[in-house]
C-alpha cells in the first residue's frame, strides 16, 4: 500500500484559496510527507490525463475550491468525484457559490453585451463575441462554454465535507487536512468549522443591550463606527447573528462588519432568510410609513444578505 | 392565460381567524391553508420555501393591530414581510406576491374570499418565476436538471 | 500538413488560460494564441450594489492580487465622493499596499524566476525549483523568504483583514488606525524587507549579471519586444504605485502621453476576438493594429519593466541607484528585454520596502485622524493604482443613493495579453525549427511567458518553481503526433 493520494484543485476561483493552503507551510510539509499529491494545478505538474487513467475512488481526498460556471469546470468536478473517495468543498465559492455567485443576478447575455460591446473602452467594429469554437487562419480554436449561471459544487457533484470562508483561515485548513490524514473526520456532510454563530464569539457581544432596537440603518461609510460596540446596535448591518463562527473575527478586528463569508450556522441552509428575521426583529418602527422608511434604508438586501451564498439560497438552489 | 390557476399559500393566526369554524371543513375548502399559532411564528424561511415549492403568492392573516395574543407577534411578522418583500424583488419576485392583512374573523367566513381575491390579482401578474428563470433568463447556457 | 501545439492550462487571470501554437507545413511557427478561458462578469453583477461595498467585493477578482483591487476600488470611491483621505489614512493605505507588493514581488522572484537563473535554464528540471535554489544559496534564504512573506501578510491582515481577501478601506479613509505598539513591529518588518530586497538584488547581480551566458540570454533578441509602455508616475515623473498620472512612452522612449486616469477611455481601447474571453487592450488613438510590434504597433506593456521604462526615476534613493544601474547595463531606455522584468521587479520591491520604512517612521502614521467624513456623492469615480502586474483602473458610476450603475475595469494582465502572445510566438520561432519540438522549447517559452507574471496563481505559489507544461503536438486532423511533458 502506498501513501493515500490527494488532489487539490481549483474551478471557478480567484486563487486566494490556494494561497491559503500555501500559508500553512509547516503543516503542508507534514501532510505532503504523509500523502501523495497527485494533482495541484497551481503548484505542481498538471496531469488531468493521469487522473483520467486512474481507477475509480483511487484518490483518497480531493480538495476542491471555486464554483462551477463553465463546461470545463463541470468536467473536472465530475472527473474528480469519480476518482475520489472523499470530496472536500474548500472555501466560500465551492461551498456556497461565493461573491462571483452574485453573477446570478445578471443574465449571461447582459454580461456579454457589456463586456464585449457596451463598456466604454470596447473597440469592436466587427461585433466579435468569444465563441466556444471558431476558426482563425484556418485553424480551430476552442473555449469552454460559459454557463448561464454559477453553481456551488454540490449542485454538480456529491460533496462529503465543507470548509467555508473567503478564504478559510489557516488554522481550520490545518485542522481539516490533519483530520483527513489521521482518519479523524466527523460524519459525512459535516462542515469542518464551529457550529455556533459569529456573535457567540464576538468581543463586541457584551455591548449588546437587553433589547436591541434600531431606528436607522446606516451604511459603513456614513458613520465612524465605535470599535467596541456591536455593529447592529449602532444600526450598521452585520451578518454575525446568521453567520457561522470560525473566521477569527478578522473583519471585526479592523472595525468592519461581517458580510457572511462563512455561510449559515449549523443546520441552516439559507442564512439570508434567517437574517431577515433577525433584522426585522430589531427594527423599531412607529408606523407603517416608519417601517417602510427604515427597511428601505437597507438599500441592497440581496447584496448584503447573499453576498457569498446566492447560488445556494433557497430560491436559487435547484433540487 | 385563462386556464392559469395561481397557487396561493395562506397562513392565518388561530387566535383571530376561524377559531370558531370547523377547521377540517375549512381546510377542505381552502387549498394550501396553514393555520398557525401566531403570525410571529412564520419565519422568512417558510415563505421562501413556499415560493420554492411553487407558490405564486402568500397571504398572511394576523390579529388586528395591538391585539396579538402574544403581545406583538403580528407586528414582528409585518416587519419581516416588509423586509422580505424588498429582498424578493432582487430575486425577480414581485412585492405584490406577499400580502398581509391584520384583522379578526372568528368564523373564518372571509378567509376564502380574501384568498380568491388575491388569486385573481395573482392571475393578472402571471406565474412567479421559478428555479432557473429566477432571476435570469439564461440564453444558451446549459441548465442542470 | 499543419500542426498544433496546445500548452494547457497554465494561466490565471480571471481564471485559467492556455496557449495554442500553430506550425506550418515545414514545422515552423505560424501563429501563437494565448487564450483566457474564463469570464466571471464582475462588471455586471456589481451593478446595484452600494458603492461602499465594492472594495469588499472586487478583491475576489483575484486572490493572488487582491490588494490592488481593493485599493483601486477605494480610490474610485474617494473620487466618487470628492474626498481626500487625511494624511494618516493615506499612510496606512500605502503601508498596506507596499507590504503587499514586497511580498508578491519577492515571492514571484524566489519561487518562479530564481530557479531559472540561480540554477540555470538548462539545469535538471527535478532540481530546478525553490528547493534547488535553497540548496545552492543556503537554507537561510528559504526561511527568510517565508518570514518576510508572513510578516508582510501580518501587516495586510492588521490593516485590511484577510490577505487573500482584504475587506478594509472606506471612501475618505480607512476603518482602523495604527498604534505606537503596532508601529514597532511594522518598523521591524520594513527594515527586514529592505535588507532582504537588497540581498535579493545582490543575488541577482551575482548570478545573472556576473555570468556572461545568462546576461546574453536576457539580451537575446528572442526575448525582446518593441512596444509602448504604460505606468503611473508622480509630479517629478518618479514611479508611484499609489497615485499620480499615467504616462505612456513609445518604443523609442519618447513620451507618447501623460494623462489623468479620468481620461483613460480616450487612451485605452479593448479589442474583442472570438478566440479568447479576455479583451485585448491597445492604444486607442493609434487603433487596433493586430498582434505586432515595432513602430506600427498599438500594443503597450505594463508591469515592472514597463513602469521603470516610463519613469524618470524611483521614489526612494536605494531603488533609484539600482534603476540607474539596470539601464546602464541594458544599454537603452526603454529596455525591450522581456527577461529584464525580473530585474525591474526586484528594484520595485526595494522601492516598496524603502517606502514602508519611511511610512513606518512617519510621526503621522499613528494619528487618530483616519477618516474624512466630508463626503459629497458625485456621479463618477475612477481609481487607478499600479498593481503588481501593471496599471489597474476601476471606473464606477452611481445613482443618487450611491448604488453602482456602471462598472468598468481595466485589469493589469489584460494590457499584457497581446504582448504575451507575441513574446511566446517569438520565443517559439527561435526554438522550434523543423518538425521536431525540442525539450528546450518548453523552458524557453516558459521563461518568455513567466517574465510577465501574468497574474497566474502559479506566479505566487508554484511550489516546485516551474510552470507545469504538457505540449501536445497534433496534425491538422487533430491526431496526436507527440507529447512532451515536463515532469
Amino acid at each position: 500500500m502506498g501513501k493515500p493520494k490527494v488532489a487539490i484543485c481549483w474551478l471557478g476561483s480567484c486563487g486566494g484559496c490556494d494561497e491559503t493552503v500555501v500559508d500553512i507551510n509547516e503543516v503542508l510539509l507534514r501532510v505532503a510527507g504523509a500523502v501523495d499529491i497527485v494533482l495541484w494545478p497551481v503548484a505542481m505538474d498538471f496531469k488531468y490525463d493521469s487522473i483520467k487513467g486512474m481507477r475509480n475512488s483511487e484518490i483518497a481526498l480531493s480538495v476542491v475550491n471555486g464554483n462551477v460556471r463553465n463546461s470545463e469546470q463541470e468536467e473536472i468536478a465530475k472527473l474528480l468525484r469519480e476518482k475520489s473517495q472523499l470530496i472536500l468543498a474548500f472555501g466560500a465559492c465551492a461551498c456556497l457559490g461565493g461573491t462571483p455567485g452574485l453573477a446570478n443576478l445578471a443574465a449571461k447575455s447582459d454580461i456579454f453585451k457589456w463586456v464585449y460591446r457596451d463598456a466604454p473602452t470596447v473597440v469592436n467594429p466587427r461585433g466579435n463575441y468569444p465563441q466556444t469554437s471558431c476558426r482563425v487562419n484556418g485553424e480551430e480554436l476552442t473555449l469552454p462554454e460559459f454557463y448561464g449561471r454559477v453553481y456551488p459544487l454540490n449542485a454538480i457533484i456529491d460533496v462529503d465535507y465543507y470548509l467555508p470562508g473567503c478564504p478559510p483561515p489557516p488554522y481550520l485548513v490545518m485542522y481539516a487536512l490533519s483530520a483527513a490524514v489521521e482518519n479523524k473526520l466527523p460524519a459525512k456532510g459535516s462542515t469542518l468549522a464551529p457550529h455556533r454563530a459569529l456573535c457567540d464569539s464576538c468581543k463586541r457581544n457584551k455591548s449588546k443591550p437587553d433589547r436591541m432596537l434600531i431606528r436607522e440603518i446606516k451604511r459603513i461609510h456614513e458613520v465612524e463606527a465605535d470599535p467596541d460596540v456591536c455593529f447592529l446596535t449602532q444600526g450598521i448591518i452585520c451578518l454575525g447573528p446568521a453567520t457561522r463562527d470560525g473566521c477569527g473575527e478578522s473583519c471585526m478586528n479592523i472595525n468592519i462588519p461581517c458580510r457572511g463569508c462563512f455561510g449559515p450556522v449549523e443546520g441552516v441552509q439559507d442564512s439570508g432568510a434567517k437574517f431577515v428575521s433577525t433584522m426585522a426583529s430589531i427594527v423599531d418602527a412607529e408606523s407603517d410609513e416608519d417601517m417602510a422608511r427604515i427597511v428601505n434604508q437597507m438599500i441592497d438586501p440581496v447584496g448584503y444578505l447573499y453576498r457569498f451564498l446566492l447560488p445556494s439560497s433557497i430560491l436559487q438552489k435547484e433540487g | 392565460m385563462s386556464k392559469y390557476k395561481p397557487k396561493l399559500v395562506c397562513f392565518s393566526c388561530k387566535f383571530s381567524w376561524g377559531y370558531l369554524a370547523n377547521e377540517e371543513a375549512l381546510s377542505r375548502e381552502i387549498e394550501n391553508w396553514v393555520p398557525v399559532i401566531c403570525t410571529g411564528k412564520i419565519d422568512a424561511t417558510h415563505m421562501l420555501e413556499a415560493f420554492k415549492a411553487g407558490a405564486d403568492g402568500i397571504l398572511i392573516l394576523g390579529c388586528a393591530e395591538g391585539s396579538c395574543h402574544y403581545q406583538d407577534g403580528n407586528y414582528e411578522a409585518k416587519k419581516r414581510v416588509y423586509l422580505l418583500r424588498s429582498l424578493l424583488e432582487s430575486f425577480g419576485i414581485e412585492k405584490e406576491r406577499i400580502r398581509m392583512k391584520l384583522s379578526t374573523d372568528p368564523e373564518g367566513k372571509g378567509i376564502r374570499e380574501l384568498v380568491e381575491n388575491m388569486k385573481t390579482d395573482l392571475a393578472r401578474l402571471g406565474p412567479a418565476k421559478k428555479g432557473s428563470e429566477r432571476p435570469i433568463k439564461a440564453r444558451g447556457g446549459k441548465q442542470y436538471g | 500538413m499543419s500542426k498544433r501545439i496546445t500548452v494547457n492550462p497554465i494561466t490565471r487571470l480571471e481564471g485559467h488560460g492556455k496557449i495554442e501554437v500553430f506550425l506550418d507545413d515545414k514545422g515552423d511557427v505560424r501563429d501563437v494564441y494565448w487564450q483566457v478561458v474564463e469570464l466571471r462578469g464582475f462588471e455586471r453583477f456589481c451593478i446595484g450594489r452600494p458603492v461602499e461595498e465594492l472594495p469588499r467585493i472586487m478583491p475576489n477578482i483575484c486572490g493572488v492580487c487582491p490588494t490592488p483591487h481593493n485599493m483601486a476600488s477605494v480610490k474610485a470611491l474617494d473620487d466618487l465622493y470628492g474626498v481626500e483621505p487625511p494624511p494618516a489614512a493615506k499612510l496606512i493605505r500605502q503601508l498596506h499596499y507596499n507590504a503587499f507588493l514586497v511580498e508578491d514581488h519577492l515571492l514571484h522572484f524566489y519561487i518562479l524566476s530564481s530557479p531559472d537563473f540561480v540554477l540555470g535554464p538548462t539545469a535538471d528540471p527535478t532540481d530546478r525549483n525553490i528547493v534547488g535554489v535553497v540548496r545552492k544559496v543556503g537554507l537561510d534564504i528559504g526561511s527568510k523568504m517565508i518570514e518576510v512573506r508572513k510578516r508582510c501578510r501580518d501587516i495586510v491582515r492588521h490593516i485590511a483583514s484577510k490577505p487573500a481577501h482584504p475587506e478594509g478601506g472606506l471612501p475618505g479613509g480607512v476603518s482602523s488606525g495604527i498604534t505606537e505598539e503596532d508601529r514597532k513591529w511594522m518598523r521591524e518588518t520594513a527594515d527586514l524587507c529592505v535588507e532582504f530586497c537588497q540581498f535579493s538584488l545582490q543575488l541577482f547581480r551575482q548570478v545573472v549579471l556576473d555570468n556572461r551566458e545568462y546576461l546574453n540570454l536576457v539580451l537575446n533578441d528572442a526575448y525582446k519586444l518593441d512596444t509602448y509602455y504604460m505606468g503611473q508616475v508622480d509630479e517629478d515623473k518618479r514611479l508611484n504605485f499609489y497615485e499620480g498620472k499615467v504616462r505612456v512612452v513609445g518604443p523609442k522612449g519618447d513620451e507618447y502621453a501623460l494623462f489623468n486616469c479620468h481620461d483613460y477611455v480616450d487612451y485605452i481601447g479593448e479589442w474583442v476576438e472570438p478566440w479568447t474571453y479576455i479583451r485585448l487592450t491597445h492604444l486607442r488613438k493609434i487603433g487596433w493594429k493586430g498582434l505586432n510590434e515595432g513602430e506600427t504597433t498599438s500594443l503597450y506593456r505594463v508591469g515592472p519593466l514597463a513602469r521603470l521604462n516610463v519613469a524618470d526615476g524611483m521614489l526612494t534613493p536605494l531603488a533609484h541607484k539600482e534603476f540607474e544601474t539596470m539601464f546602464a547595463v541594458l544599454g537603452s531606455k526603454p529596455a525591450h528585454h522581456t527577461l529584464a522584468y525580473h530585474w525591474a521587479r526586484l528594484i520595485e520591491a526595494l522601492q516598496a520596502a524603502e517606502h514602508m520604512q519611511r511610512i513606518a517612521r512617519d510621526p503621522l502614521l499613528t494619528s487618530k485622524d483616519i477618516r474624512n467624513m466630508d463626503l459629497r456623492l458625485g456621479k463618477v469615480g475612477i481609481g487607478c493604482v499600479e498593481a503588481a502586474r501593471g496599471t489597474l483602473i476601476h471606473h464606477y458610476e452611481a445613482d443618487v443613493d450611491g448604488r453602482a450603475t456602471k462598472v468598468n475595469l481595466i485589469v493589469a494582465t489584460q494590457h499584457n495579453a497581446a504582448p504575451i502572445c507575441l513574446s511566446v510566438k517569438k520565443a517559439a520561432k527561435e526554438f522550434i525549427k523543423g518538425p521536431q519540438v525540442r525539450e528546450g522549447f518548453l523552458n524557453m517559452v516558459e521563461m518568455a511567458f513567466r517574465a510577465y507574471d501574468p497574474c497566474l496563481g502559479c506566479a505566487t505559489h508554484a511550489l516546485p518553481g516551474r510552470m507545469p507544461l504538457v505540449v501536445n503536438l497534433r496534425d491538422s486532423e487533430g491526431s496526436l503526433l507527440q507529447t512532451i511533458q515536463r515532469v
